[in-house]
């Protein structure tokens, strides 16, 4: 167990990026102290869980050259329908809640991945159409009605106010289980090399005989089952839900996954990079909320970040790519 | 394991039709195990029809095949790699964001239990890298790896797929001398293996250093196969053109004039070095040389869409601007490129618009485009080229290769340009066009334009030019005139170097 973990020890990119988060809370802590207390961590894990989960589901579709448009809709649409079960159904339990989430998100899933690998369909049109279609849904089907805490599962609640460790919640220890388990598979199987493959060059994988229309499907299965599982997340936070739930965070999702090291162009990154980033973005926030930024300016800082990340990136692919020719070059002459 | 003379692979009388073309019309080749094998023969002369079909990729419509004595029916790449045959192709494709030991083993990872066993991954690349007698990390990315490094990783993975037969399409055509080199020991390890290497190739020198084996095709069949000892450079070439120039090339005699374009010592290192010459007003010069000598990068240097690092280029005696496609078409220089689809045509724009497409300084209005201009425009062009389509504003991707072809060709001619440069103008395009379009640029030379011409095709060279420029790997070899030039002698200097042949 030990070489394991050793093994999934981030290097590179993940390593330089849990400095840069560590660095960020140093200096946010600065600024509000209460930000390094149980207290501050155990917020900034609450927070961070839902976008958290979401980039972990994102990361492989990402790393396959797709993207995932649909899941803050789908998280709506999940966060809603539970709440509107255990609302009718009063002896609803957490565990009934952590089944029927995930199911609801992999319907959404399947419906993507068909037209997205079975039709060779572009999966940014083919979200965006589901991220309208999903969230069309949710008001037909809410008819304006709001869900609080007194008709949602005790139990749910109960475990979203669970904390670990003093620091721990609960959602965000299953956010860590999901990483490793995403990361070992991402790693040590064959349907996650097959990923990156795919990512990396999509004409190619055809000749080798890769399962893409195999792979591409699932992925997009597994980001939905995430999707409805952070809809169970999102309803453990606020305890509460409308038709607007989550309306517009999925190019937060990205986000954090791109600035976590998850190159847009496919071919590269992790699940563990895209759980620093979601982070990452979440320090910043909380460390701009600390020193009394507005909201403009939390979110045009975050537009910031995301250009700096995707600089960086090509920056240094071009650095590297520059370097090699070169040498080559200098060989033939 | 194969003994050494083992026959692994007869083909017999193989045809192959597309449409109503005939690509292979009946085409012989015997392979041994550890035997080193080449295929030569001109452009179009089904050489890689041959490898595609027993890549799997094509079926064949008649003949048989036969692999270690049994009959086998290709027919998916699956079936190929299952009878232990691998092909490299010319651009390898390999995943640049994983490993060379991962892109080895894609698809086939060892498992130790549920996991993948990364370090078994590993050593296998290494001891495979090993036995090629290549130092590659297997460890590295693929990202920035030379062709000639990504061959070798390709060729590895044929290795650990136990591959007997490994198919090579000009695998030299983009290496530096050095790199061939080493490509031709780890041939000879592939040999020492009883392996079984069949490459295709123009470089005629290597070929007979390296091959045991020489198949020469034209036209779709095969004509002869000798051991290398049997035959000589002579014959080989001799057997590979074996055509008569027939009246494709309606060339017409013109005055020729003033230099018009001068090129003066222009390198770009990566592509070419120290190119010079001259093309004087109505003269037709043809830049000759195999496929990545350097020639279409010589056109876009000269045209500005690649720079280059020293020398110049002059327009009527005043200096060009380098790196600027803008300015030389102010120079009146047009460029017709070698990929029309690519590069030429605006495909799912209609003919009118691109045929008028360069030319909208002319059909401007006060403000907007005239449209009556604009057709104006595609009627004299659809006449003189007599291209044909329904109406001019039918997409060109619904035109015949030869159709599309002179709609570039007008596009350019329409801005009445002084230097006409055209790359490769008839590939792909039947006989009757093919002479249609030779006659249109006899004609440009005849206006007074002078002609920058580059093709692969020998016959054209010959039957169009006034004069031949031979490059080979990014050098001028030869400069041949009108009477001189014979099909030997461009072939010899643009595959050995040498000008005499």
């Amino acid at each position: 167990m030990n070489s394991f973990i050793s093994r999934l020890k981030p290097r590179g990119r993940e390593g330089s990026l849990g400095i840069i988060l560590l660095v960020t809370v140093g200096i946010t802590g600065l600024i509000n102290p209460r930000f390094l207390t149980g207290d501050g961590t155990r917020d900034l894990f609450t927070s961070t869980a839902v976008v958290a989960l979401l980039a972990i589901g994102m990361a492989p579709i990402i790393i396959m050259r797709h993207i995932d448009l649909s899941v803050a809709s789908t998280v709506g649409l999940t966060a809603w329908f539970i709440a509107d079960i255990s609302a009718k159904n009063p002896d609803f339990t957490w565990v009934q809640c952590f089944i029927i989430g995930p199911l609801i998100g992999m319907i959404v899933g399947v419906l993507n991945g068909l037209l997205v690998a079975g039709l060779r369909l572009p999966s940014l049109v083919v979200t965006l159409g589901t991220l309208y279609i999903v969230r069309g849904a949710v008001y037909v089907i809410s008819n304006s009605v709001d869900y609080n805490a007194q008709e949602m599962p005790p139990s749910l609640l109960d475990l979203g106010q669970k904390v670990f460790f003093g620091v721990m919640p609960f959602t965000f220890l299953l956010v860590i289980f999901a990483m490793l388990i995403t990361a070992w598979f991402m790693k040590y199987r064959k349907a996650g090399r097959d990923c990156y493959a795919i990512g990396s060059n999509p004409h190619a994988a055809d000749l080798v005989g890769l399962k893409v229309f195999r792979r591409t499907f699932l992925a997009f299965v597994f980001s939905g089952a995430m999707a409805g599982l952070a809809g169970v997340f999102y309803l453990m936070r606020f305890a509460q839900v409308d038709s607007t739930a989550f309306y517009g965070q999925e190019l937060a999702v990205v986000a954090a996954a791109v600035i976590g090291g998850v190159t847009i162009a496919g071919g590269s990154g992790t699940t563990i990079g895209a759980t620093i980033g979601a982070l990452l973005v979440q320090t910043i926030q909380g460390g701009l909320a600390a020193i009394g930024v507005d909201a403009f300016w939390k979110s045009a800082i975050n537009g910031l970040l995301l250009i700096v990340a995707i600089y960086a990136d090509r920056t240094l692919a071009r650095k590297s790519e520059r370097t090699l020719l070169a040498q080559r070059i200098k060989e033939r002459a | 394991m194969a003994q050494q003379g083992d026959l692994l692979l007869q083909m017999k009388g193989v045809q192959k039709r597309f449409g109503g073309a005939i690509a292979l019309s009946g085409t012989d080749l015997s392979i041994r195990a550890g035997e080193i094998h080449a295929l030569l023969g001109e452009n179009g002369a089904g050489k890689s029809t041959m490898l595609k079909i027993l890549a799997g990729v094509h079926v064949n419509d008649g003949g048989t095949i036969s692999m270690a004595g049994r009959s086998f029916q290709t027919g998916s790449p699956q079936a190929s790699i299952e009878q232990g045959i691998a092909v490299i192709y010319q651009e390898p494709s390999l995943f640049l964001d994983l490993t060379l030991a991962e892109n080895v083993f894609i698809g086939r990872q060892p498992m130790k239990g549920a996991a993948i066993d990364w370090t078994l991954v590993q050593n296998e690349a290494a001891r495979l890298f090993d036995e090629l007698g290549v130092p590659l990390d297997p460890k590295r990315l693929a990202r920035g790896l030379s062709i000639a490094d990504q061959q070798v990783v390709e060729i590895a993975k044929a290795l650990s797929m136990n591959a007997n037969i490994i198919l090579m399409d000009e695998p030299t055509a983009a290496l530096s001398a050095s790199e061939v080199e080493r490509l031709m020991t780890v041939m000879q390890s592939l040999k020492a293996a009883n392996k079984a290497v069949i490459f295709v190739s123009h470089r005629l020198d290597e070929v007979f250093m390296i091959s045991d084996f020489i198949t020469v095709m034209r036209d779709g069949a095969t004509v002869s196969e000798n051991s290398v000892e049997q035959t000589d450079m002579q014959k080989v070439i001799k057997e590979m053109v074996g055509r008569e120039l027939t009246e494709l090339f309606p060339k017409t005699e013109h005055d020729i004039g003033d230099v018009v374009l001068e090129v003066k010592d222009i390198t770009n290192p990566a592509y070419f070095r120290n190119i010079s010459f001259k093309v004087r007003k109505g003269e037709i010069v043809a830049l000759a040389g195999l496929v990545g000598s350097g020639r279409s990068e010589v056109a876009r240097a000269i045209f500005g869409i690649d720079k280059y690092d020293s020398g110049s280029v002059e327009v009527n005696g005043e200096l060009l601007q380098k790196g600027s496609p803008i300015v030389s078409m102010e120079r009146k220089i047009a460029l017709v490129p070698e990929d029309r689809r690519q590069q030429g045509l605006f495909m799912i724009a209609g003919v009118d618009r691109n045929i008028a497409m360069e030319s909208f300084d002319r059909l401007k209005g006060k403000i907007f485009l005239n449209f009556k201009k604009e057709r104006t425009l595609t009627e004299t062009w659809r006449d003189k080229l007599s291209i044909k389509f329904e109406s001019a504003s039918d997409p060109v991707d619904s035109l015949s290769g030869g159709n599309q072809q002179k709609t570039v060709l007008a596009k350019w001619l329409a801005t009445n340009p002084d230097i006409l440069i055209v790359d490769e103008p008839t590939r792909g395009i039947d006989v009757g066009t093919k002479a249609e379009v030779h006659k249109l640029i006899d004609a440009a030379a005849g206006e007074g334009k002078a002609v920058l011409m580059i093709s692969s095709e020998l016959p054209e060279v010959l039957g169009m030019a006034d004069r031949i420029i031979v490059m080979r790997e990014g050098h001028q070899v030869a400069e041949l005139s009108r009477k001189d030039a014979t099909q030997e002698k461009v072939i010899a200097a643009a595959t050995t170097g040498s000008k005499g042949a």
